[in-house]
């Protein structure tokens, strides 16, 4: 009788938060409803509520957030369709962004190529080969306006996967901004900056983990300061899982890395009310479909009460885990491509009901090369069919409530807190990278993966089964051959045509705060102004905080 | 395996997704070869440093950011302009089949692209290092010399001996109790191959198991093999679920092993290594 008053109280909460938020935010319609009449509820709930499900689901919007953070969820706005895209030179990453834009996406991310995510510039020695070629290219202050080009960035969110240079990459953001007259504070968007699971699982890294979490708090730091909308982190758990993870794995790391932020935040002295709020995530949707959808759950509830039992957060938004997804790379084939559109609807269909704020849904031909224009539009109309046909966004958290599901993500939320346990032991998971840990188990993992494929034992539908004696071969997207001497030629001309005397100072001011305390923010910001190159900037701190060389 | 093949794994330019070359490393480890791990962003020169001063056999390469026509090359060139060009190049990842004829005429001697069983690339590593080298290439043809006997389950002999011998014509050539086996088998000469025929001496017998199962007929296929413990090795390594890992004494003073229908598409086959005087 009393948990009945207690449920009924926090009932009545919920009903009025909703009733508040759907002032300002209303739904997309005024009454959902199937194609047969039957009216769909904002909230389905179990005839028998107990302490248990209260304290394991609660209401979406509710602590621990089981069910969703925002109370209607997607029946006031469906989540972003955020298509990674680029390729080759900021120019032509420019004109696929407007087409985006203009085939109804409602994001940017930005694909940077290797040399850009290691620091280098295009004319080194180590971008030989690589330039353009994973993601755009990117130099220095003048490319980033070309990539940035008539888009509004008062009114498109822009996420950035850029990590160990992320510093730099969001000052010249913050600049193009400025110039085209908007301020700090009102530009939107991510920057990955997650140097942990680089180290853990994809190799793009520079410096030795510490003086990378330094950088990584710098910008939590001045971000709160002045770029307040600004997401300053993606904790990623999708290149781990890329590398071989299974989903269990990926949560477990991925949290535990998220812990690692954190401590380091806090030890920097920054208040966790401040940066928390502002602290996302990044998931894999693999084919699983039942526990990719339990891991979601399970990845919030988790979040949520490690932030406000273990680190005290106060505010209800520095509890929430909001999320990225993208659907699983590493699970399409080279084989019969366009069987991949199907297993591309079906992890985006897991991360939709898991209840993500953002998706990217891969392209049919990303196991043979960078998409191509067609390829890239099915891979968002797929999202858009989810979206405006099935009907799945008209209530919240469908699956809630299925036995399965419910115990799949109890157990998920088991066996990450055992690694959780065991990263603790290791020291935490800087330590633990230090250590190799996880990538040691993700190896075992992804070889024993392997193995079963080849045995047969599990079925790759084209690929160990069910094969095309006579596969026709795909048209694949080719890149300009003279993109890498084109943006050669570009980066000889900034660096003849800036102020010289202006740049080189920058970049001595920038050493020397490097050399102590100060936060670097302001000093990259500053290079880059000045048209400093990326190579230069972290060419001065390669220098001051060394290189990391693997494990 | 005649002699331990050394190959160099290398991550060329600056791609960090290493998951094929650390998977594809442990494949060929666990096939037997000696392998070299480069680690992630190396260059041509260092991989071709790396290669001389390890004195490898191969360099499998890996690069999936699409570097692979620049920095392929560079690897094959550099063998060459050090006199080391002997070592043979492979490569793999996301490469689009139409840079495949290019990459080849640049000296890659093989690419594997996306979805090739890790033992393949194996297979094929061996094979090129044997023919480099004039090992004799043992091709599947020659591990196996031939079909020793094909085996029938039968009840009994008495019973079953007049139509082999009476009404199709064919010459026995003598009777043996295997008692480790629980058997009575009868061979049977049908020209290019024998025929087994096997009687369950006791309940034991797992002659007797199958023909409560199944009734009489073809029970297995014995495969003639030259050096059987060698050969059991080389199954296991390939995947196929050996029921006896090393060999047993059979009828007729051969070595034998069984393979498990289960990894060998439903037929029950034999290895069979015969004493040298019966093989000639």
């Amino acid at each position: 009788m009393e948990q009945d008053q207690d449920f009924n109280k926090l009932y009545e909460e919920w009903k009025e938060t909703t009733k508040k938020l759907m002032e300002r935010f209303p739904e997309r319609k005024d009454a959902f409803q199937t194609s047969s009449s039957i009216p769909v509820e904002r909230l389905y709930l179990p005839e028998m509520l107990d302490e248990k499900y209260i304290n394991q689901l609660g209401f979406p919007g509710q602590y621990p957030y089981t069910r969703g953070i925002q109370p209607t969820m997607y029946r006031a706005r469906h989540w972003t369709m955020r298509q990674y895209a680029g390729f080759g030179s900021a120019v032509e990453t420019n004109r696929r962004f407007h087409y985006l834009l203009e085939q109804g996406q409602t994001g940017l991310s930005v694909a940077f190529d290797l040399p850009t995510q290691i620091g280098y510039d295009s004319d080194h020695a180590m971008s030989k080969g690589e330039v353009g070629k994973v993601g755009v290219a990117i130099d220095s202050l003048e490319d980033m306006e070309a990539l940035l080009k008539d888009i509004p960035l008062d009114k498109v969110s822009t996420s950035m996967t850029i990590n160990a240079p992320a510093a730099v990459l969001l000052a010249m953001y913050i600049v193009v901004a400025e110039k085209q007259g908007i301020a700090p504070d009102k530009i939107a968007g991510t920057i990955q900056n997650d140097i942990l699971k680089e180290y853990i699982a994809r190799g793009t890294y520079i410096f030795p983990p510490k003086p990378s979490m330094r950088l990584i708090t710098d910008i939590f730091a001045y971000c709160s300061e002045h770029v307040p909308k600004w997401n300053t982190i993606s904790i990623s758990g999708y290149h781990i899982r890329e590398a071989g993870a299974t989903a269990a794995q990926e949560l477990a790391f991925t949290i535990a890395n998220g812990k690692a932020y954190v401590e380091a935040a806090l030890k920097a002295g920054l208040d966790i009310d401040q940066f928390a709020p502002r602290l996302a995530f990044f998931f894999n949707a693999h084919n699983e479909f039942f526990e990719e959808v339990a891991k979601f759950r399970a990845a919030r509830r988790m979040w949520a009460t490690i932030m406000k039992e273990t680190y005290g957060a106060k505010k209800p938004k520095s509890w929430q885990l909001r999320f990225h997804t993208q659907t699983g790379g590493s699970t399409l084939t080279a084989q019969q491509p366009d069987n991949n559109i199907v297993r591309v609807t079906v992890q985006a269909l897991s991360a939709v009901l898991g209840g993500t704020q953002s998706l990217h849904t891969n392209s049919r031909d990303e196991a043979l090369a960078l998409p191509t224009e067609d390829s890239a539009r099915i891979a968002l109309r797929t999202q858009q069919i989810l979206a405006h046909e099935s009907g799945v966004a008209d209530t919240v958290d469908p699956l809630a409530g299925s036995y399965y599901v419910e115990s799949l993500t109890d157990s998920l939320e088991e066996e990450a807190n055992a690694y959780l346990h065991k990263i603790e032991e290791l020291g935490g998971a800087v330590a633990a990278v230090e250590q190799g840990y996880m990538q040691r188990e993700i190896h075992h993992t992804a070889y024993e993966t392997q193995k079963s494929i080849e045995k047969g034992e599990q079925v790759v539908v084209g690929m160990n089964a069910f094969q095309l004696d006579d596969e026709p071969k795909p048209e694949l997207h080719r890149l300009d051959p003279e993109l890498a001497k084109n943006q050669k030629e570009k980066l000889k001309k900034v660096r003849d045509n800036r102020d010289q005397q202006r740049a080189s100072a920058q970049l001595e001011s920038l050493r020397q705060a490097a050399q102590g305390t100060d936060n670097l923010m302001p000093h990259i910001v500053e290079c880059v102004r000045s048209y400093c190159t990326i190579g230069e900037i972290c060419g001065v701190l390669r220098e001051e905080f060394g290189e990391f060389t693997g494990v | 395996m005649q002699k331990k093949i050394r190959v160099l794994i290398a991550k060329p330019g600056l791609d960090g997704h290493d998951r094929g070359a650390l998977i594809i490393s442990q494949a060929l480890r666990d096939y037997g070869m000696e392998v070299i791990y480069t680690g992630l962003r190396q260059t041509p020169e260092q991989i071709v440093a790396s290669a001389i001063q390890e004195d490898v056999d191969a360099i499998g390469l890996s690069c999936l950011s699409g570097a692979h026509n620049e920095l392929f090359p560079e690897v094959v060139q550099g063998l060459k302009d050090n006199g080391a060009d002997d070592i043979i190049v492979v490569g793999g990842g996301v490469i689009p089949w139409e840079d495949i004829p290019y990459l080849e005429e640049q000296g890659v001697m093989k690419i594997f692209t996306p979805g090739t069983p890790s033992v393949e690339t194996a297979k094929y590593i061996e094979q090129a290092v044997y023919k480099r080298d004039g090992i004799k290439d043992r091709e599947p043809g020659e591990l196996i010399d031939r079909v020793d006997h094909i085996g029938i389950a039968v009840k009994s002999l008495d019973e079953s001996l007049p139509y082999y011998l009476d009404t199709l014509q064919l010459k026995l050539e003598g009777i043996e109790e295997v008692d480790t086996e629980h058997v009575k088998v009868a061979f049977i000469n049908a020209g290019n191959v024998k025929l087994e025929l096997l009687e369950p001496t006791s309940p034991a017998s797992s002659i007797q198991a199958f023909l409560d199962k199944r009734g009489q007929g073809i029970h297995h296929i014995a495969l003639g093999v030259n050096d059987i413990q060698e050969r059991i090795d080389e199954m296991k390594r390939k995947g196929i679920q050996m029921i006896h890992d090393t060999a047993k004494p059979g009828a007729g003073g051969a070595s034998i092993a069984f393979m498990h229908p289960k990894s060998t598409g439903g037929v029950l086959y034999e290895l069979c290594e015969k004493p040298l005087k019966e093989r000639l």
